[in-house]
């Protein structure tokens, strides 16, 4: 057949459509009104990310108990500007429930407060809002009290006290911030302790190792960095591999994905703070089931977090790793 | 089969044909496939969920999603029209953005007062790394690809000093409540989408009937007789680069209601996005082919896609790879058209023209 331009652009056509159906079989089905069969739409807060994926598969889990069905979707970056318009096409799709890790507190207000109007729960996960009052509930980790552990361990590898640094992503994430506020109050409360102030990587592990390499150029006697998430402490330990100071430099991380388990057996970072992502997702699935049958629900729930160190990783550490994959 | 009787080299002007070739004429005009593309993706996803997809409550979110890229859209029209390239869109939304919201905090006050001071400033921001994006693409004949590189880092990192690289999330209620989410009175179209809409018909007046309209596409289809049949082309040139910019600092404005914060991460991808939705609407990379119509259908074939893979449940990763191969094939069909067309004029050699290659001089 020639390839005239009218015969490709049908073909294009075609693709962008084939696209959409050939995939359709390979993921959850979108809701069919079989019986009270309950809805529901899990809004990661970034795609691809170990911790989320380990909230999906204990939400899916969850799910799948419960006899709902879930739909499991997420922007490419960990940014409000890309997670509205999914919000916007989840809303339209009308679940009973939404589980949602917001990517800003102000920004993603607005659309959640009109989804909660439009008549769908919603479950905040993980990060919150500036108002969380419309949310049937919210669950997190005791984020503030994580940072306070994850000082506790720099005191712990480094007694004699000395400069630490806090790598975070981006400001205004609320889980970061109370943990970035947990590590600082505990710094400042030591004496012993020079805290140098937090700096912000975006969620890009590359940054990450530029800052901290830049952070060892200004100060090179700093003891001890804490990571705030997955991305920042695999930056961070590489920009420490990079200087060459391993032996100097105490990581704690926060967050226990393959990546940092793996920078833990070797040796490069000394403990990580892994919070219960699966646990999260599925109080999350229960709370949403709550709200759908119109029971009471738990406005605020905490989970809790478990210090791995390269002593427990083969004993009862192992099961707090995240998954890359159900 | 040829389509060398006076194919018209931009669609918009009247084809001076007979009657039997119009409806041709007509399906080879790019945009005009285009909207048959969109027209059969939307169909796709309405025969996969009927229920959900075709209602207006859900066409209303996408059209209000795709207003503040579409505004982008048509300066990058104008833009590519004469052959260039402005990378530096996004962090021009995000400085103008930055520096209205300093502003208006500054100000304290949260009625309209403040906010159309916000308004002007981030305009004239916009404007201002506009102008300096012309300059010297026009002057200094550094080529856009690198100038509108160089803005882009440049606006970005200066927002992110100004801010220390923190959102400013006080933005006047006012303008959250009547642009960012607020509908037209009396009816539920977004108004935002009517602002959009009015800037693409307005601009696209200007475009397709103006004689500033004309001389962009002279300017693009050949710079150097455009030059020297008296068309001022520096001029023409910073024109359109300023209004590409101040375009750029509406949309920042608009932004800034939308989300109610600076979004400085954020942004990141939206030059690519918006080049992507110009060229499958049909303008041409090299310059002299173009109509902001071709550029709203390329905007909402991304947003129709996305939208519907969210619906039907399916990964959000095959969004990106269907977008990218709609945009390939559409820069194929546009290459195609013009070696049928040049092929087809007489013996003049066309020569191959130089992707954002540098001014002639």
């Amino acid at each position: 057949m020639k390839l005239t331009p009218k015969a490709t652009l049908l073909a294009a056509a075609l693709l962008a459509a084939t696209s959409l159906t050939a995939c359709a079989g390979g993921s959850a089905s979108a809701g069919s009104s079989a019986g009270a069969q309950p809805k529901l739409t899990f809004i990661q807060g970034v795609a691809g990310d170990e911790f989320y994926v380990s909230m999906q598969c204990g939400i899916d889990a969850a799910a799948k108990a419960a006899g709902a069905t879930i739909n499991t979707q997420g922007p490419a970056k960990f940014d409000p500007t890309l997670q509205k318009p999914i919000v916007d096409s989840v809303v339209a799709s009308q679940p009973d429930a939404i589980l949602i890790a917001p990517t800003d507190v102000a920004a993603m207000q607005a659309p959640l407060k009109a989804a909660a109007a439009a008549g769908i729960k919603v479950i905040l996960v993980d990060t919150t809002v500036q108002d969380p009052s419309f949310a049937a509930s919210a669950i997190a980790s005791d984020n503030k009290g994580g940072g306070l552990e994850a000082f506790k361990a720099i005191k712990n590898l480094s007694p004699n006290g000395g400069k630490v640094l806090v790598i975070s992503t981006d400001p205004g994430v609320s889980t970061a911030d109370a943990r970035v506020a947990g590590f600082e109050e505990g710094a400042k409360a030591d004496s012993t302790f020079q805290y140098l102030g937090v700096q912000y990587s975006h969620n890009d592990p590359a940054e990450a190792a530029r800052l901290v390499s830049a952070a060892l150029a200004k100060d090179p006697d700093i003891v001890g960095v804490f990571a705030a998430n997955t991305f920042a402490a695999e930056g961070t330990a590489t920009g420490i591999r990079q200087a060459g100071k391993q032996n100097q430099v105490k990581i704690v991380g926060f967050d226990a994905g393959p990546a940092q388990v793996k920078q833990l057996k070797e040796g490069i970072v000394q403990a990580l703070i892994a919070q219960e992502p699966a646990s999260i997702g599925t109080q999350g699935v229960e709370q949403a089931l709550k709200a759908i049958k119109g029971e009471p629900t738990e406005k605020e729930i905490q989970t809790g977090f478990k210090q791995i160190t390269a002593d427990n990783i083969s004993g009862d550490g192992a099961k707090y790793v995240y998954k890359s994959s159900c | 089969m040829t389509t060398t009787e006076a194919v018209p080299r931009t669609a918009g002007t009247a084809p001076e044909i007979s009657r039997a070739h119009t409806l041709r004429q007509v399906l080879h005009v790019q945009s005009f496939q285009i909207l048959l593309v969109l027209m059969v993706i939307f169909l796709a996803f309405t025969a996969l969920a009927p229920d959900v997809f075709p209602t207006w409550g859900n066409v209303r979110q996408i059209i209000q999603n795709v207003s503040i890229l579409g505004v982008l859209g048509i300066g990058m029209t104008f833009v590519i029209v004469t052959s260039g390239i402005d990378l530096s869109v996004g962090s021009n939304l995000v400085f103008s953005g930055v520096v209205a919201a300093k502003v208006m905090q500054a100000m304290g006050d949260s009625g309209w007062g403040t906010a159309i001071v916000g308004i002007l400033v981030a305009v004239g921001c916009g404007l201002g790394w506009g102008l300096l994006n012309g300059v010297l693409i026009a002057k200094a004949k550094v080529p856009p690809l690198i100038v509108t590189l160089g803005t882009l880092g440049g606006a970005l990192g200066l927002a992110q000093v100004i801010t220390g690289g923190v959102d400013i999330r006080e933005v006047p209620a006012v303008l959250q409540d009547t642009i960012g989410y607020g509908n037209v009175p009396g009816t539920t179209w977004p108004t935002i989408s009517l602002i959009a809409m009015v800037l693409i018909l307005i601009f696209g007046t200007v475009l397709h009937r103006t004689r500033f309209g004309l001389y962009t596409f002279a300017v693009g289809s050949n710079e150097e007789s455009a030059r020297r049949v008296g068309v001022k082309v520096d001029r023409q040139l910073i024109s359109i680069y300023a209004l590409s910019g101040g375009l750029a600092g509406v949309a920042g404005i608009l932004s800034l209601s939308q989300y109610g914060t600076t979004a400085i991460a954020g942004q990141s991808a939206t030059n690519l996005n918006v080049i992507a939705a110009v060229v499958i609407g049909g303008t041409s990379l090299f310059g002299g082919v173009g109509t902001i119509f071709g550029t709203v259908i390329g905007l909402f074939i991304p947003a129709v896609l996305q939208n519907g893979f969210v619906i039907v449940g399916i990964q959000p990763f095959w969004q990106q790879v269907a977008v990218g191969a709609v945009l390939v094939l559409a820069v194929y069909v546009d290459q195609r058209r013009r070696a049928a067309a040049a092929r087809g004029r007489s013996a003049k050699p066309d020569g191959k023209k130089k992707l954002y290659g540098r001014r002639s001089n």
